[in-house]
C-alpha cells in the first residue's frame, strides 16, 4: 500500500506544481496564427463543437462529410449539443477546440475581446475572401470593436407563425399587423375549460415562453439595448415601455398571469413533436425560421402561415422587420491546427454548395448572396417571409457587448417581475435596469 | 514513554497521513489562498488575473443586483428547511419506535427516498407538483382545493423544495432512530413513576439524550443549506421546461423570479456563466467565512467530545 | 436534500451507548389497543406518503407521450417498452459506465489513501494528531463552491477538464469525510488489539494490515458505500468538469439534461429517472446491514 502511494504522490506533486506555476501567467497572447501563404492541402484532425442536436446535428454531419471528402487528409471530430456557456468555459480553460459554432451573436463580444476566438483577419486577407458576399448587418454582428473573430454560418430570423385552421374558424383570413390586432385576435382565439383554465391559447404574452424574449420583441417597437459607449439604453428607449405596457394589457385580457402560468406549466417541449404550436394548443406563436423544418418533420399536416411579427403602436412604419441573429463560427485559441480549422470555416461560411445544403437541411437563412439567390435552395412557401424579413431595413439584432448576454439577463430578471404585476413604476424599473447593466459593464472592465 | 519511541511513532503516523497531508495542501490550503488572491483581481480564465484592488468587493456589497435575493434565499433555507427536516425526521423516527411489526421493512421504506440521486428525486417532484399535469394538484382538485403553482410560482417554489427535503429526510431520520432506541428505558420508567406525562418525558428525557445528535444534525444541516445547489438548480431548469439549446444553464438559475436562486448558484453563474472568476472568488471568501463560523461551533463541541487518542 | 448533496456529514450520528434496547420496536410499556391503532395508522400514512411518489413516477413512465403531457390520470395504455426506448434514444449504458467509473475508482482510491490516515488518527499517539483531526473536520465541512474557482483553474491548466478525473484523482490524496468516518470506526476497535500486536513486534503497517483491517471490515464497507453513493449521486462536480463533454457524463448529471435541453418527453424522463434509481437501491438492499451500521456508528463519539 505504501509503495503504491509513493509512486503516485510524486506524480501528483509534479502535476500540481505545473498547475500552480501556470496559474500566475500562462495562456493569453500568442494563439493560433495564419501561415504566410495558404498551404496547398490541409491535413490533420480538427475538433468541431456546435450546439445542434438530433435531426439538425445530422444535417451538419452531412456537410462535415462533404468537407472530409474534399479534403481527404482532414478528420473532423464533432462534438454536438454544446451550449455557449460550456463552449466558452472549455475554450478559456484551454481545451484544444479548433472550430466552434455558437448559436448566438451575444458571445461575439466576450469571445473577441478575451482572445478566446482568434482574429480571422490575417486568414481572410491572405485568402482574399470576398466579404461583400455577406450582408452588412451580418458582418456587423460577427465582429467586435473592429476585430473580426468570427464568420457567419447561416442566420436565424424571427417572425409570427399562425395556425390557418384556427384563425379561419374564428373568422380571420389575415395575420395581425399591429400588436393591438394581435391582442384582439389572441383574445378571440382563446378557449377555456369548464374549470376556467385555458384550453387553447390565441397568443402567449408571457416572456420566457419558447421564443418569447425581450430581444425577439424589440424590433417591433424599435427598442434599443445599448448606447455607443456600451452602457444601457433601455431606460431611455421609448419602445420598451410601449412593448411592456402592451404585454401587461394582453395578460389581463387573457385572464391574468396565474392562468397563463398554469397553461405554460403544461407546455410541450419546444423542439419535440409536442410543441404547443404544432399540437394546436397555441394559435399564434413567435418563432424562428427553423420552425418550418420542425413542422415539416413532426407535424406535416399542420396548415400554417408566417408573417413578420406585428408592430407596436406608433411604430407601424417598421412593419416587415424582425429580429435577426445568426450562428457564428470561429477558431478557438487553443487550436493546434489553425490551417485546417480555417479551411473548414471557409468551406462552411463561404462555399455556396455548403451554405445551400445547410439552409435546405436546417431551414435557416443562408448568409452569402450567392447562396440566397441560388436556384438550388428548396424552401417551403412559408419560408419566403423570413428571407424578406432578413432583407428588411427595420430588422435588427442584439448588439455585441463585453458582458455577453448578461444585459439581456439583467433585463429579464425585471420583466419577470413586471409580467406578474409586481412592478408599479415602469420607468423607475427601467432606470434600475440601466444602473444594473452599467455596473456590470464596469465590473467586467475591471475597474 | 521514551521520546525515541514517541518520535518514531510520530514519524510513522505522518507517513500514514502523508497522502492526506498533501491532499489538504492541494485541495484545501492552496485553493483558499488562491481564492483570496483572485478576489482582488479581474480574471476571465482566458487571460492572466489583473489586480483590480477592491472592485469586486465594492460590487459585492453595493452593485450586484442579485446577491441580496440569493443571500435571502439561502438564509431562508437555513431558517426553514433545516429545522423542518429535523422536526420531520424526529417525528418519523419516533413513529418507527412505536411499530410493533415490520419495523425493519418500514424503516427501509422511509429511508429509500434519501438514497436515490437528488437529481432524480428533484425531477420526480417537479413532475408530481406540476400545476397542470401533476397528480398532486389533480388530487387536491378532487377534494375541492385549487392547488398552487408549486415550482412554477415564485411564492411556492421554496416551500416545494421543503416538501422535497421532507421526502428525503431518511438520512437524518435513521440517525435519530438509533439515538432514540439508545435512550435508557429505565429513565422513562422512573419518570413515569414520578407522574411525568408524555410531553414532560419528551422534554426532560428524550431531548437531553438526543442533544449531541440533534446538535450535529443542525450544524451539518446549516452547512449543507449554505451550499444548497443541486435541488434548486435542477428544479428550476426542469420546471421551466424550456429547451435551453445554446443558452447555457446559468440563464435560468433561480427560476421563477430568482425565487430559488441560492448563494451557491449565483457564485457558480458568476464564475462559469459570466467568466467573472475574480468576483466569484470574492463571493467564495464570504461563503467560506460563513461556513467557518458554523464549523467553529461544531469543532468546539468536538473538542469536548473527542476522547484522548489511545496509546 | 438527500444524503448525498447534503454533504455526507449528514449521515453521521451517535455511537451506541451501553444499555441499548436490543430488540427494536419493543414498547417500553404496555400500550392500550387504541394507542396501538393510532400508532399504526400514523405508520401506514407515512408509508403511503413515502411510497406514493414512486408509484406516480412509475405510472407516468409507462404512459404514452401524449398522455404524460396532459392532466394526470390512470394510464390509458401501458407502454412498458418506454424503458427500452430510454436505452435506444439515449446513451444510457455510456452514462452508467461513466457513473461506475467515477464512483468505483473514487472509492478504490479513497481506500488506498484514507484507511492508513484514519487508523493513524485513531490509534497512534503522535504530536499534532488532535489539531490534524480538527483540520480534517474543517475540510470535510467546506462548501465545494469555496474552492471551485482555483481548482477549476488548476485542472484546466492540467488539461483534465472535460473529464471525470478532477473528481476521481483527489481521492488518491485522501477524502476528508472518509478519513473522519474510518477514524470513528477504528476507535470502536479496542486498543488492546493493536497493543498486543505491537508487543509481538509488529510494525504499525503490519498491525494495521494483519490485525486491524480484518476487524474493521464492516466499517470499511460502510465508508466505501458512502463514498460510492456520494459519487454516484454527485451533480455539482460533473456539472463543473464534464458538462461540455457528453461522453463523460455520469447518469446523475445526464438525467438533469433530458428535460431542460434534450427535449425528452415526461414519460421517458420518468422512466430514465426510475432507471437511475435502480443501482443505488440495489446496492442498498444488498448491503443494508453494513450501511445502517455505518450510519449509526459514526458521528459524535460520546
Amino acid at each position: 500500500m505504501r509503495t503504491r502511494t509513493r509512486i503516485v504522490i510524486p506524480a501528483l506533486v509534479a502535476a500540481v506544481a505545473v498547475g500552480t506555476a501556470a496559474c500566475g501567467g500562462s495562456s493569453g497572447g500568442g494563439g493560433p496564427t495564419a501561415a504566410a501563404s495558404a498551404p496547398p492541402t490541409v491535413s490533420g484532425t480538427i475538433e468541431f463543437w456546435h450546439f445542434f442536436t438530433d435531426r439538425e446535428a445530422t444535417v451538419i454531419q452531412g456537410v462535415v462529410d462533404d468537407f472530409e471528402k474534399a479534403n481527404p487528409g482532414v478528420k473532423v471530430v464533432v462534438k454536438s449539443g454544446q451550449d455557449d456557456q460550456k463552449m466558452r468555459q472549455a475554450i478559456s480553460a484551454g481545451q484544444p477546440i479548433d472550430v466552434a459554432l455558437s448559436y448566438s451573436t451575444d458571445q461575439v463580444g466576450p469571445l473577441c475581446s478575451s482572445g478566446d476566438f482568434t482574429d480571422l483577419t490575417p486568414f481572410i486577407e491572405r485568402d482574399k475572401v470576398d466579404l461583400t458576399q455577406i450582408p452588412k448587418t451580418v458582418l456587423g454582428y460577427t465582429a467586435y470593436a473592429g476585430k473580426r473573430c468570427s464568420m457567419p454560418a447561416l442566420a436565424d430570423v424571427y417572425g409570427l407563425y399562425y395556425n390557418k385552421d384556427l384563425l379561419s374558424a374564428a373568422g380571420y383570413t389575415q395575420p395581425p399587423k399591429t400588436l393591438s390586432e394581435l391582442s384582439d385576435m389572441a383574445v378571440k382565439l382563446t378557449k377555456y375549460n369548464a374549470d376556467g383554465s385555458i384550453k387553447q391559447l390565441g397568443f402567449m404574452p408571457l416572456l420566457g415562453y419558447y421564443e418569447n424574449a425581450e430581444a425577439h420583441w424589440g424590433p417591433s417597437a424599435d427598442a434599443q439595448w445599448l448606447k455607443e459607449d456600451g452602457t444601457s439604453a433601455i431606460g431611455s428607449s421609448p419602445g420598451w415601455q410601449t412593448l411592456l405596457t402592451w404585454q401587461k394589457d394582453l395578460i389581463e385580457r387573457l385572464g391574468g398571469y396565474a392562468k397563463l402560468a398554469k397553461f405554460q406549466a403544461a407546455l410541450g417541449e419546444e423542439f419535440s413533436a409536442q410543441n404547443d404550436f404544432q399540437t394546436g394548443r397555441v394559435a399564434m406563436n413567435l418563432d424562428g425560421e427553423y420552425r418550418t423544418a420542425f413542422i415539416a418533420d413532426q407535424a406535416p399536416k399542420l396548415s400554417y402561415g408566417t408573417a413578420p411579427f406585428p408592430s407596436a403602436q406608433g411604430f407601424e412604419s417598421t412593419y416587415g422587420g424582425g429580429y435577426i441573429t445568426g450562428n457564428i463560427v470561429g477558431i478557438g485559441k487553443g487550436s493546434k491546427n489553425p490551417e485546417a480549422a480555417w479551411a473548414f470555416i471557409k468551406y462552411l461560411t463561404t462555399d455556396t454548395d455548403a451554405q445551400v445544403k445547410l439552409a435546405n437541411g436546417l431551414k435557416n437563412v443562408p448568409t452569402t448572396h450567392d447562396a440566397i439567390t441560388s436556384p438550388q435552395l428548396q424552401l417551403p412557401e412559408q419560408f419566403k417571409t423570413f428571407l424578406d424579413i432578413f432583407e428588411n431595413e427595420h430588422s435588427s439584432t442584439t448588439p455585441p457587448s463585453s458582458i455577453g448576454a448578461e444585459y439581456q439577463t439583467i433585463f429579464g430578471t425585471h420583466t419577470a417581475k413586471w409580467q406578474q404585476g409586481k412592478v408599479a413604476d415602469l420607468p423607475g424599473m427601467l432606470k434600475q435596469v440601466d444602473s444594473e447593466i452599467d455596473a456590470a459593464v464596469k465590473l467586467q472592465a475591471g475597474s | 514513554m521514551a521520546s525515541a519511541i514517541g518520535r518514531r511513532r510520530t514519524r510513522v503516523a505522518w507517513g500514514f497521513l502523508g497522502p492526506s497531508v498533501l491532499g489538504m495542501l492541494v485541495f484545501f490550503v492552496f485553493p483558499l489562498v488562491m481564492t483570496v488572491y483572485y478576489s482582488f483581481t479581474s480574471f476571465d480564465l482566458s487571460n492572466p488575473p489583473r489586480w483590480n484592488s477592491f472592485a469586486n468587493w465594492k460590487f459585492l456589497f453595493g452593485g450586484d443586483p442579485l446577491i441580496g435575493q440569493a443571500t435571502f434565499n439561502t438564509l431562508w433555507f437555513v431558517a426553514i428547511l433545516v429545522p423542518v427536516r429535523i422536526a420531520g425526521a424526529m417525528l418519523v423516527a419516533w413513529a418507527l419506535t412505536r411499530a410493533r411489526t415490520a419495523s425493519g421493512a418500514l424503516r427501509t421504506l422511509y429511508y429509500l427516498p434519501a438514497l436515490i440521486p437528488p437529481v432524480a428525486s428533484t425531477i420526480a417532484f417537479v413532475f408530481l407538483l406540476n400545476p397542470a399535469t401533476g397528480p398532486v394538484n389533480k388530487l387536491l382538485g378532487a377534494v375541492g382545493i385549487e392547488g398552487p403553482g408549486w415550482f412554477t410560482s415564485p411564492a411556492w417554489a421554496k416551500p416545494s423544495l421543503v416538501l422535497l427535503g421532507l421526502w428525503v429526510l431518511g438520512d437524518i431520520m435513521i440517525i435519530f432512530l438509533a439515538a432514540l432506541l439508545d435512550v435508557p428505558v429505565e429513565q422513562y420508567e422512573a419518570a413515569e413513576l414520578d407522574g411525568a406525562n408524555g410531553a414532560q418525558r419528551f422534554r426532560h428525557i428524550t431531548i437531553p439524550n438526543m442533544a449531541p445528535v440533534l446538535m450535529f444534525s443542525l450544524i451539518t444541516g446549516i452547512i449543507a443549506a449554505l451550499q444548497y445547489f443541486t435541488e434548486p438548480a435542477v428544479a428550476s431548469s426542469t420546471a421551466m421546461g424550456k429547451a435551453a439549446v445554446g443558452e447555457g444553464a446559468s440563464g435560468m438559475l433561480g427560476w421563477p423570479d430568482q425565487s430559488t436562486l441560492t448563494y451557491g448558484q449565483l457564485l457558480y453563474q458568476k464564475a462559469f456563466g459570466a467568466n467573472l472568476f475574480g468576483y466569484a472568488s470574492a463571493m467564495a471568501v464570504v461563503l467560506f467565512v460563513a461556513a467557518g463560523v458554523v464549523t467553529a461551533v461544531l469543532l468546539r463541541r468536538f473538542s469536548s467530545f473527542t476522547p484522548e487518542v489511545a496509546a | 436534500m438527500s444524503a448525498s448533496t447534503l454533504t455526507r456529514p449528514q449521515a453521521s450520528g451517535a455511537a451506541p451507548r451501553r444499555r441499548t434496547r436490543v430488540v427494536e420496536g419493543t414498547p417500553w410499556r404496555r400500550r392500550s389497543p387504541l394507542v396501538f391503532v393510532a400508532d399504526h395508522a400514523l405508520l401506514i400514512a407515512l408509508a403511503v406518503m413515502f411510497v406514493a411518489p414512486f408509484v406516480f413516477v412509475l405510472l407516468t413512465a409507462v404512459m404514452s407521450p401524449e398522455q404524460a403531457g396532459t392532466s394526470f390520470s390512470w394510464p390509458t395504455s401501458w407502454h412498458w417498452d418506454n424503458f427500452a426506448q430510454v436505452f435506444e434514444k439515449l446513451p444510457m449504458l455510456k452514462y452508467f459506465g461513466n457513473s461506475f467509473l467515477y464512483a468505483g475508482l473514487a472509492t478504490l482510491f479513497m481506500l488506498v489513501s484514507s484507511v492508513p490516515a484514519g487508523y493513524a488518527l485513531a490509534r497512534i499517539r503522535f504530536r499534532g494528531s488532535r489539531l490534524y483531526f480538527f483540520a480534517i473536520i474543517a475540510m470535510m465541512l467546506l462548501p465545494p463552491q469555496v474552492t471551485s474557482v482555483p481548482l477549476y483553474v488548476m485542472w484546466s491548466r492540467l488539461g483534465l477538464t472535460g473529464s471525470l478525473w478532477p473528481l476521481i484523482l483527489p481521492n488518491l490524496l485522501g477524502d476528508a469525510f472518509s478519513i473522519f468516518l474510518l477514524r470513528q470506526f477504528f476507535l470502536t476497535i479496542p486498543a488492546e488489539y493493536s497493543e498486543a500486536a505491537r508487543i509481538d513486534g509488529c510494525g504499525e503497517l503490519r498491525t494495521l494490515w494483519r490485525v486491524i483491517l480484518p476487524m474493521a471490515r464492516p466499517g470499511i464497507a460502510a465508508t466505501s458505500i458512502f463514498l460510492f453513493f456520494a459519487s454516484w449521486n454527485d451533480y455539482y462536480g460533473p456539472l463543473l468538469y464534464t458538462s461540455e463533454n457528453e461522453s463523460a457524463w455520469p447518469v446523475s448529471y445526464a438525467l438533469a439534461q433530458f428535460r431542460g435541453s434534450r427535449s425528452v418527453d415526461w414519460n421517458l424522463t420518468m422512466a430514465a429517472t426510475l432507471i437511475a434509481m435502480v443501482p443505488v437501491v440495489l446496492v442498498f438492499l444488498l448491503a443494508q446491514r453494513a450501511f445502517v451500521r455505518g450510519v449509526t456508528l459514526t458521528g459524535v463519539k460520546g
